[in-house]
């Protein structure tokens, strides 16, 4: 029975199509990357699936409830949590004090020390967010979207910005996470290191659509995928 | 806010009121008394617009709707209704205040200059309204409230003196401010403060961001409200020219004076707006242009206000130091 | 109820020409200038003093080169040095601008209402079926086509025109493809603090000169910009029409409630399209 399933789902902005009937099966407890030149899709997908956008058909199931009209918060409160591309945190705010907002929220207790450790954050914790370092930002993202235990984590391009140790090193640590958490993980990964990694799936969108879906060597070895990365990113 | 901070506050607010007491009764002053108690009621006003600032990061240019109607309210309804004044003045707050949440679940959906020109526009609206139901408003006449000789228990005269007037607008705006100190600390105030900064990440850590902000807006006006209900026992009169959008303005300008880092900033603002008026007005006729000057100088160079300049000479501002930058 | 209607337009144009300047501000420099009202109060009071010694043509020339340096002036030292800051930090300042012209305003011609008669070549009255009106403010209408239609030439045909219109659009795009948006904006708002200072004159003759006259206009003049839809001049002229008729018809005709009608107008807009407006936080 799939976690989290996207039926038909379309959202055009303007005349352009970004998401054209789009079906996508996401497994409990797997990894799973979404993959795909620039345009294809990939971040309007995550949107559409945590609420952020509205796709214009189509219909969105998590856990075996259609969560189409939810707002994101009703989407969270259900255990789908997501990060961003541009690290979203609270600047003003120490980073103490919002991961206790995300925490009562998610009913994880008022101690947040645990995921401060988690997450290397305890030398930062009484700084505002906006004063920290990048590193330690993209990791204090990633323990908001987490405070909680979510079972579903969507994750926009976690490896952006961060060199090529880091982005190996932010691999395995996912991961870790999602081993030691038993979380399932949907990713947007434009770094092909990171995502043949982690990935136990790979689906590839194309224009708007679903190109090809597998285990990470069958997707490598494809022809169409091969065709549509060429002289594109990878 | 743990047991100790809570003694502790509710001590400072006695204090402070004990304070007044003692002002109202050595000052023997008048006209210091009518500045004090002036300078009070345009606190609350401008603590209300402060409050939209610090936990909304919302500026309003229509508050002085919220700081008239009560005054229009309690007149109009002791005119045309028996309820007694004792009611009639918790009945107009709440009615403000209701007004105000439902125009909030609206208004708070839009950001930065288009807020503060929806604003504009509701609170022209008000006075329009003022100015064209003669009937019931008096125009641009303006309308006398006529209270009874005793309310709350205390004679009319009480609440039109500057020395008794001052002690009682003191003692409510000490509570406000409390209650607005109180507010900044809890769960509501630290999570509109976390949606005033990230209002996405907010909804996606699954809090609901509308009503949360609807409801600061209407704590706002209430605050504003509560600054309006004293204006109008002091004066009992009320004319458009109160609920006027320079009116607003003038709030505001308190506000960005005394800054809202701190919730008793524009507490702060509204007593050297006054203050410094009536000071200049013997030596200089130029105050319009002082206060615009001082208006451009901490907009640009003070963001923080005076409240966080003084925070900062006393060093209590590096904790928040960030906030603002 | 034909004279009603005229008055409105009368009413309409002249807001127009008064808030056109408003609007290319905002599109050029996302700029809400509280000063607007200011700079249309210094034109009449310019207007006014140079009318004594050279007439009202010598007062219009004089307020609209007066205010056009002031314009210039404004860019440069004031938008210009605020730029990328945050827009309310630009209202803020335009608000104090606003005070320090009031004082200013009070210390040299006082706090009395001035007034100063029409050009004796505009003065008299058209006979119209039944009735007569003013010739002046048919003049006045005049003024306002006058100023739509110079600037529409000016924006469609001319190259400065397309730049502005380019860097409305989009002022970064306008400043990577080698636009001088600096003198680009200072033109721009010269233009429009002349044309604010030219309405101060010819507002003068109808509605009386005082400290107290920039209130007003300043909140109908949003209105006009704002329903006009944010930096469109069309738009700007379509809306400064309707509310003329409604300012007129509404008292004239219709319930007293009317009058809230342009605010509800403005908050329907701003609800439902903020774009440009929203863009901006605290």
């Amino acid at each position: 029975m799939p976690i989290l399933e996207a039926r038909a789902v379309s959202k055009a902005y303007g005349g352009f199509l970004a998401l054209d009937n789009v079906n996508l099966t996401v497994e409990p407890g797997e990894i799973r990357a979404l993959i795909g030149p620039n345009g294809a899709g990939k971040s309007t997908l995550i949107d559409v699936l945590s609420g952020r956008a509205r796709g214009h058909a189509g219909q969105v199931f998590f856990q075996d409830a259609e969560i189409t009209p939810l707002a994101p918060w009703a989407r969270r409160l259900k255990g789908l949590a997501r990060s961003f591309q541009k690290t979203s945190i609270f600047p003003a705010l120490s980073v103490r004090a919002q991961l206790e907002l995300a925490a009562r929220k998610a009913e994880a207790g008022g101690d947040v020390g645990e995921t401060l450790a988690e997450f290397g954050l305890e030398g930062v914790a009484e700084r505002p967010a906006g004063a920290i370092g990048y590193g330690d930002q993209r990791r204090l993202d990633l323990a908001l979207a987490l405070t909680g235990r979510p079972s579903l984590l969507l994750l926009d391009e976690p490896a952006a910005g961060l060199s090529f140790e880091e982005s190996m090193k932010l691999a395995k640590a996912l991961r870790e996470m999602a081993n030691r958490r038993g979380v399932t993980v949907l990713l947007v990964e434009h770094d092909m290191e990171v995502v043949f990694a982690i990935a136990d799936t790979i689906t590839v969108l194309q224009l708007g659509k679903v190109l090809a879906e597998g285990p990470p060597a069958q997707v490598r070895a494809d022809p169409r995928v091969v065709q549509a990365y060429l002289g594109s990113a990878a | 806010m743990n047991r100790g901070a809570f003694v502790k506050g509710v001590l400072m607010a006695l204090a402070a009121m004990a304070l007044g007491w003692v002002a109202s009764k050595t000052v023997a002053s008048a006209l210091v008394m009518t500045l004090l108690a002036q300078s009070c009621f345009y606190a609350l006003f401008a603590l209300g617009v402060g409050l939209l600032i610090r936990q909304n990061g919302m500026v309003s240019f229509g508050h002085a709707a919220f700081f008239g109607l009560p005054g229009y309210l309690i007149g109009i309804g002791l005119k045309q209704t028996d309820i007694p004044i004792e009611l009639l003045i918790p009945l107009v707050v709440l009615a403000v205040t209701t007004f105000a949440f439902l125009v909030g679940l609206v208004f708070v959906r839009v950001h930065g200059i288009a807020f503060g020109m929806l604003t504009l526009a509701i609170g022209q609206a008000v006075y329009e309204a003022s100015t064209r139901l003669r009937g019931l408003t008096g125009g641009h006449d303006g309308l006398t409230i006529k209270f009874p000789r005793e309310l709350f228990g205390l004679p009319l005269k009480t609440f039109q003196q500057p020395h008794g007037m001052f002690l009682i607008a003191w003692c409510v705006l000490v509570i406000v401010v409390t209650l607005v100190i109180w507010l900044a600390h809890s769960r509501l105030g630290r999570l509109t403060e976390a949606i005033r900064e990230n209002e996405e990440r907010a909804g996606f850590l699954g809090y609901r961001t509308l009503w949360p902000r609807a409801v600061i807006f209407a704590i706002s006006a209430a605050t504003t409200a509560a600054g309006g209900v004293l204006f109008a026992l002091y004066n009992a009169y009320i004319s458009p020219e109160t609920v006027y959008w320079t009116s607003s303005g003038s709030a505001l300008i308190m506000a960005v004076l005394g800054g809202s880092v701190a919730p008793w900033g524009p507490v702060l603002g509204s007593m050297v707006y006054f203050f410094l008026k009536e000071a200049l007005g013997d030596v200089t006729t130029h105050w319009l242009g002082i206060i615009g000057i001082s208006l451009i100088v901490v907009t640009v160079s003070f963001p923080q206000g005076l409240s966080g300049l003084a925070m900062r000479l006393l060093g209590l501002g590096a904790r928040r130091r960030h906030a603002d930058s | 109820m034909l004279i009603q209607i005229l008055n409105g337009l009368v009413y309409g144009t002249f807001l127009f020409a008064m808030a056109s300047g408003l609007a290319l501000m905002f599109g050029l420099r996302r700029i809400v200038n509280f000063a607007h009202g200011a700079l249309y109060m210094l034109g009449a009071y310019f207007g006014y003093t140079a009318a004594k010694l050279a007439g009202f043509w010598g007062g219009l020339l004089v307020a609209a080169l007066g205010l056009a340096v002031l314009g210039v002036a404004l860019d440069i030292l004031v938008f210009r040095p605020l730029r990328g800051r945050d827009p309310l930090t630009t209202l803020l300042v335009t608000f104090g601008l606003a005070l320090i012209s009031e004082d200013f305003i009070q210390t040299f011609w006082g706090n009395d209402t001035h007034s100063f008669a029409e050009p004796a070549l505009l003065s008299g009255v058209v006979q119209l079926p039944g009735t007569t009106f003013p010739i002046y403010r048919l003049a006045i209408v005049a003024f306002g086509i006058l100023v739509a239609g110079g600037l529409a030439f000016w924006l469609t045909r001319s190259k400065v025109g397309l730049y502005v219109r380019a860097a409305s659009h989009d002022p970064v795009i306008a400043a990577v493809q080698g636009v001088d948006t600096d003198r680009l904006s200072a033109l721009v708002v010269g233009v429009g603090a002349a044309l604010a200072g030219m309405a101060g004159v010819v507002a003068a003759p109808i509605l009386s000169i005082s400290p107290a006259m920039a209130a007003d206009i300043l909140v109908d003049s949003f209105i006009v910009v704002v329903i006009g839809g944010l930096g469109s001049l069309g738009g700007a002229f379509a809306a400064a029409l309707i509310l003329g008729q409604i300012n007129v018809l509404g008292v004239v005709f219709l319930p007293e409630l009317t009058a809230l009608l342009p605010f509800l107008l403005m908050m329907a807009v701003l609800i439902w399209r903020p774009t440009g407006l929203a863009g901006s936080r605290v």
